[in-house]
């Protein structure tokens, strides 16, 4: 069974976040809700880079850990998903991840925040798959029609990537075999765990 | 491929209810005479009937090797092509017998002669280590064979792989190609279409035919490439400085061109604005550049009407560098007033980022919808206001014409910033 992870790969984000509007159109994601949003460092100077950041569907998710009414889950390939009928809204799951994923989409008196919603990795909820309901709560349900992610699809650099954990390594390890640099995955040490040896030096190569 | 979406129709259909109501849908069509070249259904024309006729009119530039057929065959069979060199390895197609091996994916352009011809298509247009018939090419003699005593042909020893002429030589027609001894290899048909012709004009494709099939030589000559555009204003490109410089001392010492009288029919102004505004720079110091946003397209009319595309880009800025923005009080986040030469002033957010330097600003060119501080937005037919709107760049920027092509200068000017109070 495959183990389903994202991967942005920083040296090819372009910002154009087509991934942004891929997700936004594909889950009908309201004005203001960002399932998943692209985040620019050293903005304007040199040494500027992104990265498309949304849920990424942690091993150990300190959400799950969190939850005071245990809406959490985690499918047989990894995805992370909720239960929006259990959700209180609390906001602890948006405290604990590292990531910024969580999302409320209503705001109201006395800190109501309404029901969580976060990306799915196309992968919808509890309900039914690909029925109304379910398309209603939790978006579109992709993996269950045998397609991977919009965001990572629809990307024209091939920057984000998403589809089994281990397709993805392999993928990346090409990549900075040919381009000799960039070994750093960003965010996969905290969502999948630290590597054995974080020492180890990435294989040099001629620069691409 | 999709099905026109809505009231969408094809592109030629269009073209043909136009035609239609405009009075020339005959001519369109090649309807003459109780001929037709080009069938139509439903007011839709044939398409392939469309690729034939395109076919039979650009023997010029080598467009006329792209059959229906061969394009077809192409499609139903883009496995035979290698995915690198768009070459096909092999491979005939099951439903015509046609043999693809050799060609180029979609027959790239150019694709000299007729279909039967078989030429390639080219990858490239100027690759000499190639036969011509298998894509190869050279320059073109296209400006004639000296110029001041000089020859503008090929140096010899320069031509496509496999040339029978290995000098350089002039665009083949029928003298030429008699010349050369050449003209017995054409068909009594051929002889008859091609006599008193040129490669361009002989529309049996005869004599492209011998010169690229029999001969391996280009029949547009072989030439060397042009460095010195004499027909120009400038020979070799100089530095020109623009019409609203920043720099007095630099339109003093690299001013533009005169003033025209008649310009592609029009009267041009060059020297005389420059002239008038050659201290511009003390009301105007900044270089004021537009541009594009990577997620945005054009004017932004569909991005900025689109629920998923307008939340990326909700307002209309300007880049601003940190030292620029400080000397005039201006914090990142305010708006500012954008000031140009026209008396244009746009009313935009302040991006305080170090992407632009201190002389200069820039701001995308995809907003509409603001006039000179004002949201238009009661001018929209109910229901057409685009989600976001903002000043366009182009309300902003100056009088100015490239002096070989006409086109004219809506990126770039100059301006002054300052915070809105």
């Amino acid at each position: 069974m495959a183990r389903m992870k994202f991967l942005a790969d920083a040296e090819r984000c372009i910002e154009c976040n087509g991934c942004v509007t891929a997700c936004k159109q594909e889950n009908e994601v309201p004005w203001g809700v960002n399932r998943r949003r692209v985040v620019t460092v050293n903005d304007g100077v040199p040494g500027e880079r992104s990265i498309s950041v949304a849920c990424m569907h942690c091993s150990d998710a300190p959400c799950m850990a969190v939850c005071p009414v245990d809406c959490f889950y985690r499918t047989d390939e990894g995805v992370v998903l909720h239960d929006k009928d259990l959700c209180i809204g609390c906001g602890y799951c948006f405290y604990a991840c590292p990531f910024g994923a969580p999302q409320f989409p209503q705001a109201g008196a006395f800190g109501l925040r309404g029901k969580m919603d976060k990306c799915t990795f196309c992968a919808g909820g509890p309900e039914k798959d690909n029925s109304k309901e379910e398309f209603a709560k939790y978006g579109s349900n992709r993996l269950a029609q045998g397609k991977l992610p919009a965001c990572a699809e629809m990307c024209a650099t091939k920057a984000l990537l998403g589809g089994d954990g281990d397709v993805l390594a392999d993928i990346f390890r090409t990549r900075v075999l040919k381009r000799g640099k960039g070994s750093e995955v960003w965010g996969w040490g905290t969502a999948y765990g630290k590597p054995d040896n974080p020492q180890a030096k990435p294989p040099q190569g001629a620069k691409s | 491929m999709i099905e026109p979406l809505f009231e969408s129709k094809p592109d030629h259909t269009i073209m043909y209810l136009f035609a239609k109501k405009l009075g020339f849908a005959d001519q369109l069509v090649g309807k003459k005479d109780g001929k037709q070249n080009i069938k139509v259904k439903n007011d839709e024309p044939d398409i392939e009937d469309i690729t034939r006729e395109f076919n039979r009119g650009t023997w010029t530039i080598g467009y006329t090797g792209q059959s229906p057929e061969r394009l077809q065959a192409h499609m139903r069979n883009m496995h035979v092509f290698d995915v690198k060199t768009l070459r096909a390895r092999g491979g005939k197609d099951a439903k015509t017998g046609y043999v693809l091996d050799g060609d180029y994916f979609g027959l790239p352009w150019p694709c000299y002669g007729n279909a039967a011809l078989k030429h390639p298509g080219s990858p490239n247009l100027y690759d000499t280590s190639k036969h011509v018939m298998e894509g190869g090419g050279n320059f073109r003699a296209n400006f004639g064979v000296e110029r001041d005593g000089v020859s503008l042909l090929a140096e010899d020893g320069s031509h496509s792989k496999g040339a029978d002429i290995t000098t350089g030589y002039p665009e083949i027609d029928h003298v030429l190609l008699k010349k050369l001894g050449w003209w017995d290899e054409l068909t009594e048909d051929e002889k008859k279409e091609a006599e008193g012709k040129n490669w361009k004009t002989d529309l049996s494709g005869g004599i492209q035919r011998v010169v690229m099939k029999d001969h391996g030589c280009h029949p547009f000559g072989n030439a060397k490439a042009r460095a010195l555009v004499w027909n120009f204003p400038d020979a070799v490109p100089l530095h020109r400085e623009p019409l609203y410089s920043p720099r007095a001392d630099l339109v003093a010492k690299y001013p533009t061109h005169d003033d025209v009288k008649v310009l592609w029919r029009l009267p041009t102004l060059f020297k005389s604005v420059q002239e008038k505004n050659k201290e511009i720079a003390k009301q105007f110091p900044l270089i004021m550049t537009s541009g594009r946003l990577v997620e945005y397209e054009g004017g932004g009319e569909e991005q900025r009407s689109n629920p998923w595309l307008a939340e990326l880009q909700q307002d209309m800025f300007v880049e601003i560098n940190p030292k620029t923005a400080n000397d005039r009080g201006i914090r990142n986040g305010e708006y500012v007033w954008v000031k140009t030469p026209t008396g244009a002033r746009l009313k935009v957010v302040a991006q305080v980022t170090e992407r632009v330097g201190p002389d200069t600003v820039f701001l995308p060119f995809h907003f509409s919808g603001w006039w000179q501080g004002k949201d238009m937005l009661p001018f929209y037919p109910d229901g057409a206001a685009p989600i976001v709107r903002g000043e366009a760049v182009n309300t902003g920027t100056t009088y100015g014409y490239d002096r070989v092509t006409m086109m004219q200068e809506t990126k770039t000017t100059v301006c002054q910033v300052e915070r809105a109070a």
